[in-house]
């Protein structure tokens, strides 16, 4: 990491924004990193979609959410359902599918949702949380509120039909959305240069007659900088902003087994990991000198407590009942 | 009663009745007579008066307000003897009492499924259970003559009414007068009908104070019962007498007594001697091993010949096949073996059946001359009387002890005149005095 | 309060306009809905009652007006969405199955999505193969959604009442050819439960369970047969899902016979489903096959002459009847 690089984060910052950032980025890596290896084990069911390098996108839009502000999520959500707000324990339960878990064991890794804390579902299907958080969006617009919504997708999901009806409605009905695209540079197992033909998504925007921004996805100050904009523009009643926020994911398109065929390589791999946006935060806070390594240790130390505590509580939580299995399939 | 007429009409067409209001005065070969309605409700005429009916003829219906009179139920009472008034058919669902299509009584019985099961409904099947109804007796009026719970509901209906017409009004105020209960009133009247003179009778025996010990007429000896009435009755039995000489066969059987023990083989029954010259004398005879069926009389190609065994309770008849190619060592171990299952209760159903002629002996009684009957299917059945000594002359004049049996041969003179039956004897006799022809397979 | 004779398209509308007087929670979007009414009215006057805040027109994008009425009634709000035409199911079906249906569910209860799903559907107006089906099949095969299909006046009045006060996404399934069909509408504001069939005629002979414009159909039929002394029982189920089963059955065991009839494609139709309800549950009752009325495995065609042919009505209703009570 550069010394330039930490001057320029640390522009117009205070320490409890640094130490909030970190905080929730260390939380995000700590759950993604400990779940991925109890799903290879075999210990959990399912597959898993792992947001690790991701983090600074999820940390800094949620900086400057509140819990009444909705977000809707993709496939690869435990990073904004912690960055919401999520705690550790439900969510590890619902990953293990037992009662306690967020969804009470019926909807796994890619339905985690916590309403009380704006985290309107995580979604298995690509881009489908787009027209539902536009949907949310007016809810708020309706009421007459300052509430917002925030859609969080990948750089693949753009492609999708449902994005464009839903940036478009977005747009024409002027709602209050942060459409979030979190481009890794992969839709899968596919590189952005062979599914789309331009370099940067925001320049979508335009075409739906909407602002657009592009930011560094490995810097959470440059994305809550750019998220604050967003949506203050959309609680004034400015309506939608696009971000796109340049980032990495780390590990495989699901699981932390190295790649099954070499779509990326590790050269690659390693000079993303060396602008890690965790390290980022943390020289940017000693050198600030907003808390010490040892501090930032600490809470390493901390989340990986609170991490094996919800692991624990996970295991032993009763599994749901087969004469149950109508529940909740209508509301009363 | 052969048959009846309608003499006068005493209610009108439409009228109201009740249970004893007279309804016509009928004239029989025996007696004329007023005729009481059973039943309630508006009376309404088939035939007018002077009308000349059989017994079982429907004269009229009982119906309710609104009914209408069913358009064909006529003549599906043969088994009714007396005139019968009929009873319109109240039927014990309200939808068919209203099913609108006319019901056509089938002609054919039940349409059958692949493996011989009646085709039904679901709902017929149900119908049939509650009602006690056989689908078999039903035919069916669905799809494919399949069975539908109208067509169960019909036959029930038809049967009801056919029940209540059997008992005449006479002999149900007889019944009455006599404190006799119907239920214990054999009927031998045609069809089982109960007749004034049965009540009557009834009345009699029931005055004696004698005991009656009741053998009900089931299983075997109800089987045997109804199979020997139908034979006597289907067909025209006569039996001829015919003596034999056994000397020849009396004098092998006892070379072979002294003989065959020790080579560890059984020694052939005198009757196994007379079965095996039976067989071989079909043969010759092929009229003999036959059956009638319909209008036909059928030659058999096999002669399987079964033998009567006496068992606890009564008789079976086990049947040896191809007992002309048997020879009779072998005949004689399929007889022993036979016999044995028969007294063991062990026979199996291939075992009795297919016997195209039989062979039944009372000679261990001492019965001479019998008239045994012929199994149904068969055309013939030789009985053999007891081992006896007979005389017969010498050239000068002496007599001469002889060992003589006789073999009584009832036939069926429907396909068997006499002539060709006593020729048959005359063979089994000629057989009998060469036994060595009937010792090998022939 | 009094009934009068109202067409099927304007009780509907009725129940719009006094549905929205009373709860501020209830917005309408959809294509051509607002200043338009909706292509078949059944939104006029709408837009001027309420103003357009709470009724307005939305982009040519099903997937994004399903999905706003989605988050929207996640978020507590009672949306109605219009789905001009049953047949742009294909478009919006991840909407509707995956997210609409399955929200309450995924999310272990603790999200409601009471919205409701305006669309119409039926053959019979020359409107060829994309603008003619009947697809309630699909949507009764997805655990979550219900789906109700008024089949007269009173019923798309009382239907829609339920169907946006249910706090469960509802998909209402008008037919395009039974819009003019008059009936006697209170004019106050009732519901008709979701999930109740309706037997609209009594009779001995013969079930006929009909769906949606088979309805009046079955009717017709009904007079035809009575001449003849066949006596029809004529149910509607209202709901094709949740389906009432229990009326059907236990009529099912008075007449035991049974005969299913839907505009849809028979097979694979709804149909299907109750026939092995009916026989899963009245087989010892049956006195003969159930038989099934549909349209034939094709799409629809445009040309009159086959469309006619195509779509299930009295005649072929009247027939099918007489091959259940035929004997001899």
């Amino acid at each position: 990491m550069s010394e330039a690089a930490v001057q320029d984060a640390a522009l117009e910052v205070e320490a409890d924004v640094v130490l909030d950032l970190h905080r929730r980025m260390v939380r995000i890596r700590l759950f993604e990193e400990n779940a991925g290896k109890l799903a290879e084990s075999g210990t959990m069911p399912g597959f898993l979609h792992l947001y690790v390098g991701q983090e600074a996108v999820a940390a800094g839009v949620m900086s400057v959410l509140r819990d009444e502000d909705q977000i809707t999520s993709t496939h690869r959500g435990h990073g904004h359902a912690v960055a919401k707000g999520a705690e550790f324990r439900p969510m590890f339960a619902e990953l293990y599918g037992r009662t306690t878990g967020y969804c009470m064991g019926r909807g796994g890794s890619m339905h985690i949702n916590d309403l009380s804390r704006g985290m309107l579902g995580a979604n298995g299907i690509v881009g489908a949380g787009i027209p539902i958080a536009v949907g949310a969006a007016f809810a708020s617009k309706y009421r007459g509120e300052d509430t917002v919504a925030a859609a969080f997708f990948g750089d693949g999901g753009s492609n999708i039909g449902a994005f464009h009806e839903a940036a478009n409605m977005a747009a024409v009905m002027t709602l209050p959305v942060l459409l979030v695209c979190e481009n890794n540079g992969y839709a899968e197992f596919t590189p952005q240069a062979e599914h789309m033909k331009i370099e940067n998504i925001d320049d979508r925007a335009a075409s739906y007659g909407m602002p657009g921004v592009v930011v560094d996805g490995m810097d959470a100050l440059a994305v809550r900088a750019v998220a604050l904009e967003a949506v203050e523009r959309a609680r004034a009643g400015g309506g939608p902003t696009l971000i796109e926020a340049k980032t990495y994911r780390y590990f495989d398109h699901q699981g932390i087994k190295g790649m099954r065929i070499a779509y990326r390589s590790p050269e690659e791999v390693e000079a993303w990991k060396e602008r890690d946006a965790i390290k980022l935060m943390e020289a940017v806070g000693v050198a600030r000198g907003f808390a010490t390594a040892e501090f930032f240790a600490g809470v390493w130390d901390e989340v990986l407590a609170d991490v094996k505590d919800a692991i624990e509580f996970a295991e032993a939580s009763p599994h749901p009942d087969p004469a149950d299995i109508l529940l909740n399939v209508y509301t009363d | 009663m052969e048959e009846g007429t309608v003499d006068e009409w005493l209610v009108g067409d439409g009228d109201p009745i009740t249970v004893g209001t007279p309804l016509l005065r009928l004239a029989t070969d025996k007696v004329d007579v007023e005729v009481e309605a059973e039943a309630e409700g508006l009376f309404h005429r088939a035939v007018p008066a002077g009308t000349t009916l059989p017994p079982g003829a429907v004269i009229g219906w009982v119906l309710e307000v609104g009914e209408a009179p069913p358009a064909a139920a006529e003549a599906t009472q043969a088994s009714a003897p007396d005139l019968a008034v009929a009873e319109a058919t109240a039927p014990s669902t309200p939808d068919a009492a209203q099913a609108p299509v006319t019901p056509v009584a089938g002609d054919g019985l039940a349409a059958r499924g692949p493996g011989g099961g009646v085709l039904s409904s679901p709902y017929a099947r149900r119908r049939a259970a509650d009602l006690g109804v056989a689908l078999t007796a039903v035919s069916g009026t669905g799809p494919g003559g399949r069975v539908v719970a109208a067509d169960v509901e019909e036959r029930a209906a038809a049967r009801g009414a056919a029940e209540g017409a059997a008992l005449s009004p006479l002999v149900r105020r007889d019944a009455a007068k006599l404190d006799i209960p119907l239920s214990s009133v054999p009927g031998s009247g045609p069809g089982g009908r109960i007749t004034r003179d049965d009540v009557r009778s009834a009345a009699r025996l029931l005055r004696r104070p004698d005991e009656v010990t009741v053998i009900p007429l089931k299983g075997m000896r109800g089987a045997i019962a109804s199979r020997m009435v139908a034979s006597l009755h289907e067909m025209a039995q006569l039996t001829h007498g015919f003596e034999v000489s056994m000397d020849a066969v009396v004098a092998v059987r006892a070379d072979l007594k002294r003989d065959w023990p020790e080579m560890g083989l059984a020694v052939p029954s005198l009757n196994d001697f007379v079965v095996r010259a039976a067989a071989l004398a079909l043969r010759e005879h092929p009229g003999l091993n036959a059956t009638v069926v319909g209008a036909e009389i059928r030659l058999l190609p096999a002669i399987n010949v079964g033998m009567a065994v006496a068992v606890p309770g009564g008789l079976v008849v086990p049947v040896i096949r191809d007992a002309d190619r048997l020879s009779l060592q072998e005949l004689c171990g399929v007889t022993r073996t036979l016999a044995s299952k028969a007294r063991d209760g062990n026979l199996s159903l291939p075992e009795l059946e297919g016997g195209s002629f039989a062979v039944t002996s009372l000679g261990t009684y001492g019965v001479d001359f019998f008239t045994p009957v012929i199994n149904p299917g068969n055309v013939a059945i030789l009985g053999v009387g007891r081992l006896r000594d007979g005389v017969r002359w010498t050239d000068d004049d002496q007599p001469l002890r002889t060992r003589v049996l006789t073999l009584s041969l009832t036939f069926d003179h429907r396909a068997v005149d006499g002539a060709p039956a006593a020729e048959y004897l005359q063979t089994v006799a000629q057989l009998l005095a060469r036994p060595m022809v009937l010792l090998p397979q022939a | 309060m009094s009934s009068r004779t109202l067409t099927y398209v304007k009780a509907f509308n009725e129940g719009m306009h006094q549905l929205m007087a009373e709860d501020p929670d209830i917005f309408l979007a959809g294509e051509d809905v607002a200043g338009y009414g909706g292509v078949f009215h059944m939104f006029d006057g709408l837009l001027d009652a309420f103003g357009a805040r709470r009724v307005f027109d939305t982009p040519i994008s099903e997937q994004a007006i399903i999905g706003l009425g989605t988050g929207a009634a996640a978020r507590g709000l009672r949306p109605v969405v219009d789905l001009m035409f049953m047949d742009f199911l294909g478009v919006c079906m991840d909407q509707v199955a995956n997210q609409a249906a399955k929200m309450k569910y995924m999310y272990g209860g603790t999200v409601s999505v009471p919205l409701t799903i305006t669309t119409a559907g039926g053959a019979g107006l020359s409107s060829a193969a994309q603008h003619s089906q009947s697809l309630e099949a699909w949507l009764a095969h997805i655990p979550g959604l219900k789906v109700v299909m008024p089949a007269s006046a009173y019923d798309a009045k009382g239907l829609i009442v339920s169907a946006v006060r249910d706090n469960n996404p509802v998909v209402v399934v008008l037919n395009k050819k039974l819009l003019g069909a008059k009936g006697e509408v209170p004019e106050e504001l009732y519901s008709v439960p979701i999930g109740q069939a309706n037997v609209v005629r009594s009779g001995t002979h013969v079930t006929v369970v009909a769906i949606g414009r088979m309805v009046p159909e079955s009717l017709k039929a009904a007079d035809i047969l009575a001449e003849d002394g066949i006596s029809l029982e004529v149910i509607d189920p209202r709901s094709v899902s949740p389906f009432d089963t229990g009326t059907l059955v236990a009529s099912v065991r008075r007449t035991h016979r049974a005969l299913v009839v839907h505009e849809a494609v028979q097979f694979g139709g709804i149909g299907a489903e109750i026939t092995a309800q009916i026989q899963d549950e009245a087989f010892d009752y049956l006195d003969a096959p159930i038989l099934r009325i549909g349209a034939p495995y094709s799409p629809v065609p445009f040309s009159p002459v086959l469309e006619a042919a195509y779509v299930p009505d009295a005649a072929r209703i009247v027939e099918g009847v007489r091959r259940l009570v035929k004997r001899g």
